[in-house]
């Protein structure tokens, strides 16, 4: 109890509750957004898409099992892939379209400082959890260390792949709503964890 | 020589570097420069410039420090605030550089006194911008998914200079575009604009002498959102008359944030809005059912928003929809009263029940129809009469007695509870007391003290007082636990007569009324005054009273103002109820000036003058004086009388002296056949008509001519002056003399020679009166031939006085003596006059118309006159004598009268009133 009541379980307390609505309203925009998206790129809005590359999965076993630590951690890497995913679709959006639809670029970066904003809350909640955050450096060191860019995609490839991102953080976004609901719960796994 | 050469040259280099615009980097070289350089400076600081002169002009042109000479905007400063640093340096100092303005220029006097411009800088003064203050952000949707972020703040004091004022915003790991106003210094507005996010946002304000940030304002842009309103509000009515439901839809969805609401309705015409109870509506929703409202009753709705926590602002409004909901059945019976008219007879009276119109929350629809039940209550056996009425009123005949009225509004839904009324016999029951009246603002108060007796309700009756028109009666009822209403729709300046009934559960108790005004006003016009009587010293004035409309408030007195025209104004209040006022101790035979001033509460107003003057004399007074004067005349006069009669002798001796009566003389005693008796007075016994039978007519000579003395003739010479002065008229006892016709006279003229030839003789006639138709004859005239003259004396007398009386009698003897010559005799005498006059136009110098009268003799003058002045007048001197002239040719033309006569020449016998030729 008093834990919950110090200024670090009320700011706690106060990130979950404003990433569930950021969450909540990314899900939102993100539903919107891929309906406007799967117009303007004249894409099939049931077409079907393979798993993006570089994001981790919303979906996982086991989710109810996990500790806090571990859900910030998973949506804090996920988040940070779509970030970049984001400016990369909104860079090549640019591209595309120039100035002709600023309505769809102006969404696609709205998405971004959503989702960065969310990354921030997830780091936040990291610190009070006096856990380290991983550095983004060291995972695009590890990116440049690893294997090669992927080659340039073809344009379509490109919308195919905007359109798997845009339904895979609609999905993190639902995934990213109850791990923050779980974490907001006083609960001593979490203290545990 | 060398000096000037090189003077000159000097002044011809420092042209060239004053001429040259980039002397500095151009091919010309300036002979100076002022450090700083365009400075720009705090204001009211002090500040210190310095100008360096070159080495090389120093050489060259002999030019020094010292010779500087600073300036702004081409005045000169002060030596004082100069300093000679060294010998190509000079600075100068401004201990406040709010006196300093651009350009400040560094000058040189060279040789000659010519002043030179070596350099010249800029100096910009202004202030440091201040920290921005009071900022605020507010997030405005613009569309469902549009959001923009304004934020405002205090700039500051005006800084003179060009100051930047940027917003910034950021997170913790990322930092947005600044946002740069544009035209304002106070606000910004950013579009993109993330929730959920704490944001950390201030204001920098920077210029050249510094720059300023705001305190940090941290915020998530959610917390600070101003919604759009609901959009697409409609209301529905249910089936429950007092609720009607609202719907509407969110602009924001609840995943941005979830929204509770405001709802404010009102009654259409109704200004004032009511409010749903907020916690009512503090929850996330798209409708909303309003209950507690007025059946039949349009309502406005309108509805706001805002974030459910509270953290933001509250949307606009939204637009107003209206609604009605379902009718009700009324909920009261209509107010109800009765005007009792007796007027026909007592016993009959015409009851006008009158009710008002329920009010649209009291009526819950529209009422249909009304129902009148009336009750007989004094006969329990007459049945019960109802009437369906549309209007509001209804006029009912009826008995004289108590009766109970029940009065129903119905509409569609059902019937209200009914109003009863009762309707006593008499209104016998205690009244209220103490009535009286407050205005109270636009509306007039009414108040009494209650009866002891329990008032179910109390009647207020109420009308315009008007002298033109009826009283149109309003009222109102008010409740038994009352004791004073507010009347409203009282007009200002008018008189109302108030009257309150109370209302018992078994009658009815009188009325009793209050005259009152909202409010008072002085008169609109004032009393016309005029008098009634005006006496010497008092006068009694009459006016009529003001009309009510005139009035404008209760007349609490008449005033009058008098005076007279030089006097003092005298001035009298007078009682209103008064319509007359006696004015005394006034100044006899003045005039006055009056006027009347009638004055209410609130002030007063003047009548017009009115002017009147005093009579001279009081009653009586007139009287006073004639009477007492007419009495002393009369007494006068009686005195006078009683003088005369006393005196009469003496005045009757020197008016009427004593005429000797003939026949009291001894001629009279001489004749025995003279009465002893006889009335001279009396000529009809004298002259009884027709008792001249005869006329002798006796010659005399008139050469006697001596026997006539003088005085025996001066009444002719009158006479004939008399005449010469009316020639050729006659007079109206000339005319009647004449009677004698034209033609006769004529044959006068013609017949002058026998004239003359009688007229030398004394004529005397005898008249002989003898009896008319047997009678005896009472006088006999007979001529005398005496020659013997008269009495003088008696002569006289009976010429002037008694000729009068005798003339028409002797008139009558000539008609009579004369019957053939009617015709001619009928003409007047002017007219044979003129024919006389015609035939003896020339010898009228000498006419002379006689009127000899009396019983006298009187040709004897004549003759004589016309013998012996002018004989060729005789015969028309004869037709114009009068009485017993006679004329000889009457005689000659009447020989009948003639021969009856008898001749006698002695002197007759007179009878009575005759005389004798002495």
């Amino acid at each position: 109890m008093a834990a919950a009541d110090s200024p670090s379980a009320a700011l706690r307390r106060d990130l979950c509750s404003r990433g569930i609505r950021l969450a909540g309203k990314m899900r939102a925009d993100v539903v919107d957004l891929l309906d406007a998206y799967v117009e303007q790129q004249g894409l099939d809005a049931s077409a079907s898409v393979a798993a993006v590359e570089g994001v981790p999965l919303a979906a996982v076993e086991r989710w109810d099992e996990q500790t806090g630590t571990q859900r910030l951690l998973q949506n804090l890497a996920a988040y940070r892939a779509f970030r970049a995913l984001l400016a990369q679709m909104l860079e090549e959006q640019r591209e595309q379209l120039g100035e002709a639809d600023a309505g769809l670029g102006r969404a696609l970066a709205a998405l971004l400082l959503q989702v960065s904003a969310f990354a921030y809350h997830l780091e936040e909640l990291l610190r009070l959890e006096s856990r380290g955050i991983p550095g983004e450096e060291e995972g695009d060191e590890e990116e440049e260390d690893g294997p090669p860019p992927p080659p340039r995609l073809s344009l379509f490839e490109q919308k195919l792949r905007g359109l798997g991102v845009l339904r895979e953080l609609a999905q993190w976004a639902v995934r990213s709503v109850r791990d923050l609901r779980q974490l907001a719960k006083p609960s001593p796994a979490t203290g545990a964890a | 020589m060398f000096s000037r050469w090189n003077w000159v040259a000097c002044g011809f280099y420092l042209m060239l570097n004053i001429c040259s615009p980039d002397a500095s980097s151009g091919l010309v070289q300036s002979c100076g420069h002022i450090i700083p350089e365009s400075p720009v400076l705090a204001l009211g600081s002090n500040f210190t410039a310095l100008c360096i002169l070159n080495e090389s002009c120093l050489d060259f042109g002999n030019i020094y420090a010292s010779q500087i000479i600073w300036k702004i905007k081409n005045k000169v400063v002060p030596k004082e605030q100069y300093r000679e640093i060294n010998r190509t340096v000079s600075s100068v100092t401004f201990n406040d550089t709010s006196s300093l303005a651009t350009p400040l220029t560094c000058n040189i006097l060279a040789d000659g006194q010519i002043e030179q411009n070596i350099y010249g800088i800029t100096v910009t003064v202004g202030l440091a911008p201040e920290k921005p203050r009071n900022l605020s952000c507010i997030v405005h949707q613009r569309s469902r998914f549009t959001y923009v972020m304004t934020c405002t703040w205090n700039p500051g004091r005006h800084t003179f200079l060009d100051t930047q004022f940027r917003l910034r915003y950021s997170w913790p790991e990322e930092i947005f575009p600044d946002c740069v106003p544009k035209d304002v210094n106070n606000s910004c507005t950013v579009t993109d604009i993330q929730f959920f996010v704490n944001t950390e946002i201030w204001v920098e304000a920077s210029n050249a002498l510094g720059k300023a940030e705001s305190d940090h304002l941290v915020v998530d842009p959610i917390d600070i959102v101003k919604p759009l309103s609901p959009q697409n509000v409609s209301v529905s009515s249910e089936v429950v008359p007092t609720v009607l439901k609202l719907f509407w839809e969110n602009w924001i969805s609840d995943a941005v944030m979830t929204l509770k609401f405001n709802i404010r309705y009102r009654i259409v015409g109704d200004a004032n809005w009511m409010e749903v109870p907020s916690e009512d509506t503090a929850s996330p929703r798209t409708s909303f059912i309003v209950q507690g409202l007025r059946p039949y009753t349009e309502y406005v709705f309108s509805i706001r928003c805002m974030k459910e926590d509270g953290e933001g602002y509250w949307s606009d409004w939204s637009e107003e929809k209206t609604g009605i909901t379902p009718e009700d059945q009324p909920s009261k019976g209509p107010p109800i009263w009765r005007i009792i008219d007796t007027s026909h007879s007592p016993a009959s009276w015409t009851v006008h029940l009158i009710w008002k119109a329920l009010k649209p929350f009291e009526a819950n629809g529209v009422i249909l129809q009304y129902e009148v039940t009336v009750r007989d209550k004094s006969s329990l056996s007459s049945p019960v009469k109802k009437y369906n009425v549309t209007s509001t009123n209804y006029t009912l005949q009826l008995q004289e007695g108590t009766y109970e009225v029940t009065l129903i509004a119905r509409n569609s839904v059902g019937a209200s509870p009914p109003s009863v009324l009762l309707i006593p016999a008499s209104n016998s029951k205690a009244p209220v007391k103490n009535l009286r009246t407050l205005p109270k603002h636009d509306k007039l108060w009414v108040g009494w003290t209650a009866p002891n007796s329990y008032v179910l309700k109390y009647v207020v009756e109420w009308c315009l007082v008007s002298s033109s028109s009826d009283c149109v009666i309003e009222w109102q009822i008010a409740p038994g636990d009352v004791q004073g209403i507010d009347l409203e729709g009282i007009k200002p300046f008018k008189c109302y007569l108030i009257t309150v009934y109370p209302l018992y559960a078994d009658g009815q108790g009188s009325g009793q009324s209050v005259k009152a005004y909202l409010k008072q006003d002085r008169p609109s016009k004032g009393p016309t005054v005029q008098t009634k009587k005006v006496g010497k010293a008092e006068a009694v004035l009459t006016w009529n009273h003001l009309t009510v409309e005139e009035q404008n408030g209760f007349i609490r007195n008449y005033t009058i103002l008098y005076k007279t025209i030089d006097g003092n104004e005298t001035v009298v209040t007078v009682d209103p109820s008064k319509t007359e006022y006696t004015l005394s101790s006034l100044t006899s035979d003045t005039l006055y000036t009056v006027r009347m001033m009638a004055s209410t509460d609130n002030g007063s107003r003047t009548g017009p003058d009115f002017t009147f003057t005093t009579q001279k004399f009081g009653k009586g007074e007139i009287e006073a004086i004639v009477v007492p004067v007419c009495l002393a005349f009369l007494l006068m006069v009686l005195l006078g009388v009683l003088f005369c009669f006393n005196k009469r002798d003496l005045i009757k001796k020197h008016i009427w002296p004593i005429v000797p009566d003939p026949s009291k003389s001894n001629i009279a005693q001489w004749s025995p056949q003279v009465p002893a008796k006889h009335n001279f007075n009396s000529k009809d016994q004298m002259y009884p008509e027709g008792s001249f039978t005869d006329v002798s007519v006796v010659e005399i000579e008139a050469d006697d001519k001596k026997s006539f003395s003088e005085q025996d003739l001066k009444p002719f010479d009158l006479l004939k002056k008399e005449k010469s002065t009316s020639e050729g008229h006659s007079s109206g006892i000339g005319g009647s003399s004449c009677m004698s016709s034209p033609r006769q006279s004529v044959s006068d003229s013609d017949e002058g020679e026998t004239t003359q030839n009688t007229s030398s003789t004394v004529q005397y006639s005898t008249v002989v009166l003898n009896g008319y138709r047997d009678q005896t004859p009472l006088h006999v005239f007979s001529r005398s031939e005496s020659t013997q003259p008269l009495l003088d004396s008696e002569e006289r007398s009976e010429d002037h006085s008694g000729g009068a009386d005798s003339t028409p009698q002797r008139q009558q003897y000539f008609r009579q003596n004369g019957g053939q010559d009617e015709t001619s005799t009928d003409r007047p005498c002017f007219e044979r006059a003129k024919q006389i006059t015609h035939a003896n136009e020339g010898d009228l110098v000498g006419f002379v118309q006689l009127q000899i009268s009396g019983q006298s003799s009187q040709p004897l003058g004549l003759g004589m006159e016309k013998n012996t002045q002018e004989p060729a007048l005789s015969s028309v001197l004869q037709t114009c004598t009068e009485g017993q002239t006679v004329r000889p040719e009457t005689v000659e033309e009447n020989p009948l009268s003639v021969d009856e006569m008898p001749k006698s020449y002695l002197p007759q016998t007179v009878r009575q009133g005759g005389y004798m030729p002495q």
